[in-house]
């Protein structure tokens, strides 16, 4: 699979649910150990678009390519970790339990160890998760969506509830993870952590809107902060 | 204590009940339904017992009973022969036979003896009280021409005997009823939760087969299930001692694929409701028209005729009819009615399988 240059390549989707339309026409490529950032308001349509990449919403229209394949395939989600906005854990199971089952589902425990040092929860591992603090919780779900060594990592909000300090030593990871390959695409609308992507695609009504880079969209709405260039360009396009 | 605090609380559950249209139509309509269902079965003008009539006397006395018989409101008797009558009586088709022996009438016109033999299906208590009521209100016609007459009925029991009981009786039905009742409630909540705390959504995006993932389930819950059956069937027999003259093995065996069956009706429902709430709300629904409707109180033959064509749709009544012919009557798999339970259990099995699969992955795209 590895010989594909784009990890992602979505073609003109469109999702309504009713009468909402959720995804306009979007397309999109993502490179090779790209970190892609999906920017954009509450309801933007960025956990749609995650989960089109996961075969869990299928388009109307256009076609979802992930690591070479078109979607829905079954065997490609063993390369692809899927981090959801809530932290989807059996709260009556432990941290190191849970890492454990979603490990054995991809058949992959040898990596239960790694993934919780990899979120600081190896100390932690024989709690309840129902004990755990919010941001460990979420630590704990992402230490679940990466156990197999996913080639495509997909984060829906992950840092949220984190603190600061462990926020900045998480996406240390990330780029460490994404310059050994691993492709990850992050959507938040967190300012400070877009700009730590490569690229960035802005997403509003179901519509990407720019996507480029950090300091071509700052040049291009003319602004330095990337907070003012988002609400610029948003208002800049016809909704 | 703040009056408008308390309000706050009172309207608040009155607004979420205006939303929650399931719930709201579950509250006002589901005691009607059950109601109806109720009155329509205890009166709904349903069969009553069937009976045979061998009159075997050479007197005139015997043609009296059997007329007074047959025109009985609370049986359906008719005149058979003794070969006749056991034949049906073994097939189920009768629920008991009263016999006039040849010299009946000079036994109670010289002995003052009235002695018929009545000979009970023994199955269903109801219906041997039925049938002995009838047969012994029919000689009291009779005891008004002979005069202070002894009436000594000789009873024999094809299955059960004096002794059997109403818990032996519903004994048998409970043992599966339990543990299909419980099965199904414990997998359509813990589903539920699997797709209310979202780990669902996260199975979905792994490589999992929705057949693994129904499989998996299967499998724990079984495994729970059939230590509960176990645990019940060894409480029923040794310590409640209810009758059983079957196989053990068998009994397991149907108590078993009822559990697989729960099992996967619990997995299929829990795709129709939202959170567990709504899951429990499936009990009036599901659960309890099929225990009015599956012979474990009011035998199926008894009930009204378009109640009896609904009664042999529902699996549970096989699975209950299933139970009784091993535990009472010491049916094995050689008998063609347990063939038919057990089959049919065996198909409602595979049904809800399928359909719990299929509406899993329906769900998801």
């Amino acid at each position: 699979m590895a010989t594909e240059t784009y990890a992602v390549d979505i073609d003109g989707v469109v999702k309504r649910f009713g009468s909402q339309s959720a995804l306009d026409g979007v397309s999109l490529r993502i490179r090779r150990g790209e970190v892609y950032g999906l920017l954009g308001p509450n309801g933007a349509g960025k956990t749609t678009l995650i989960r089109s990449l996961v075969g869990l919403v299928a388009p109307e229209k256009g076609t979802v390519t992930v690591l070479g394949r078109h979607m829905p395939q079954l065997e490609v989600l063993a390369h692809v970790g899927y981090m959801t906005q809530q932290a989807a854990l059996y709260p009556d199971l432990s941290a190191e339990e849970n890492v454990h089952f979603f490990g054995a589902i991809y058949g992959r425990v040898d990596g239960v160890r790694e993934a919780l040092e990899f979120v600081d929860l190896w100390d932690r591992r024989k709690s309840v998760v129902s004990t755990l603090s919010g941001g460990m919780r979420t630590r704990c779900s992402l230490a679940c969506a990466l156990v197999h060594k996913p080639e495509l990592l997909l984060l829906d909000e992950p840092t949220v509830g984190v603190d600061p300090q462990l926020r900045v030593q998480l996406w240390d990871r990330f780029r460490k993870m994404a310059a050994g390959g691993t492709s990850i695409v992050v959507s938040s609308h967190v300012m400070d952590e877009a700009e730590r992507c490569d690229r960035l695609g802005l997403i509003r009504f179901g519509k990407l809107l720019a996507e480029e880079t950090v300091a071509e969209i700052k040049a291009k709405a003319g602004v330095d902060r990337l907070e003012d260039a988002f609400l610029k360009l948003s208002e800049a396009s016809p909704a | 204590m703040s009056a408008s605090r308390v309000q706050a609380i009172t309207q608040r559950l009155f607004h979420q009940f205006r939303r929650d249209r399931r719930t709201l139509a579950l509250l006002f309509g589901a005691p009607l339904i059950i109601l109806g269902l109720l009155g329509y079965l205890l009166r709904g003008g349903g069969d009553v017992p069937k009976m045979g009539v061998v009159n075997l006397d050479g007197g005139p006395l015997g043609s009296i009973v059997a007329s007074t018989l047959e025109n009985s409101k609370t049986v359906s008797a008719s005149s058979m022969s003794q070969a006749d009558a056991e034949s049906r009586l073994r097939s189920g088709d009768i629920a008991g036979y009263v016999l006039l022996p040849s010299d009946f009438s000079v036994q109670a016109q010289q002995h003052r003896i009235i002695a018929p033999e009545v000979h009970l299906e023994g199955s269903q208590p109801g219906l041997s009280q039925s049938i002995l009521q009838s047969v012994s209100q029919s000689f009291v016609a009779l005891a008004g021409q002979a005069g202070g007459v002894q009436f000594t009925p000789r009873i024999t029991f094809l299955y059960g005997g004096p002794s059997f009981d109403t818990l032996d009786y519903f004994g048998a039905a409970f043992i599966g009823l339990v543990v299909f009742f419980l099965v199904f409630v414990i997998t359509a909540v813990a589903f539920l939760r699997e797709r209310g705390q979202g780990t669902l959504e996260r199975l979905m995006a792994s490589p999992l087969r929705r057949a693994e993932i129904v499989l998996g389930y299967m499998l724990g819950f079984t495994v729970l299930a059939l230590v509960q059956s176990a645990e019940v069937l060894a409480f029923s027999l040794v310590v409640l001692h209810v009758h059983n003259v079957g196989n053990v093995a068998l009994i397991f065996l149907l108590e078993a694929l009822m559990a697989i069956a729960a099992v996967n009706l619990g997995i299929f429902l829990s795709m129709f409701a939202r959170t567990e709430f709504q899951a429990v709300q499936f009990i009036p629904l599901v659960i309890v028209p099929q225990v009015l409707l599956a012979g474990i109180i009011f035998p199926v033959s008894t009930e009204p005729g378009p109640l009896q064509v609904l009664s042999h749709v529902l699996p549970l009544t096989y699975a209950v009819e299933g139970l009784r012919n091993i535990m009472i009557k010491g049916a094995d798999l050689g008998w063609s009615s347990l063939q038919l339970d057990v089959g049919v259990v065996l198909g409602f099995c595979a049904l809800v399988i399928l359909a719990g699969a299929t509406t899993l992955r329906r769900r998801v795209a």
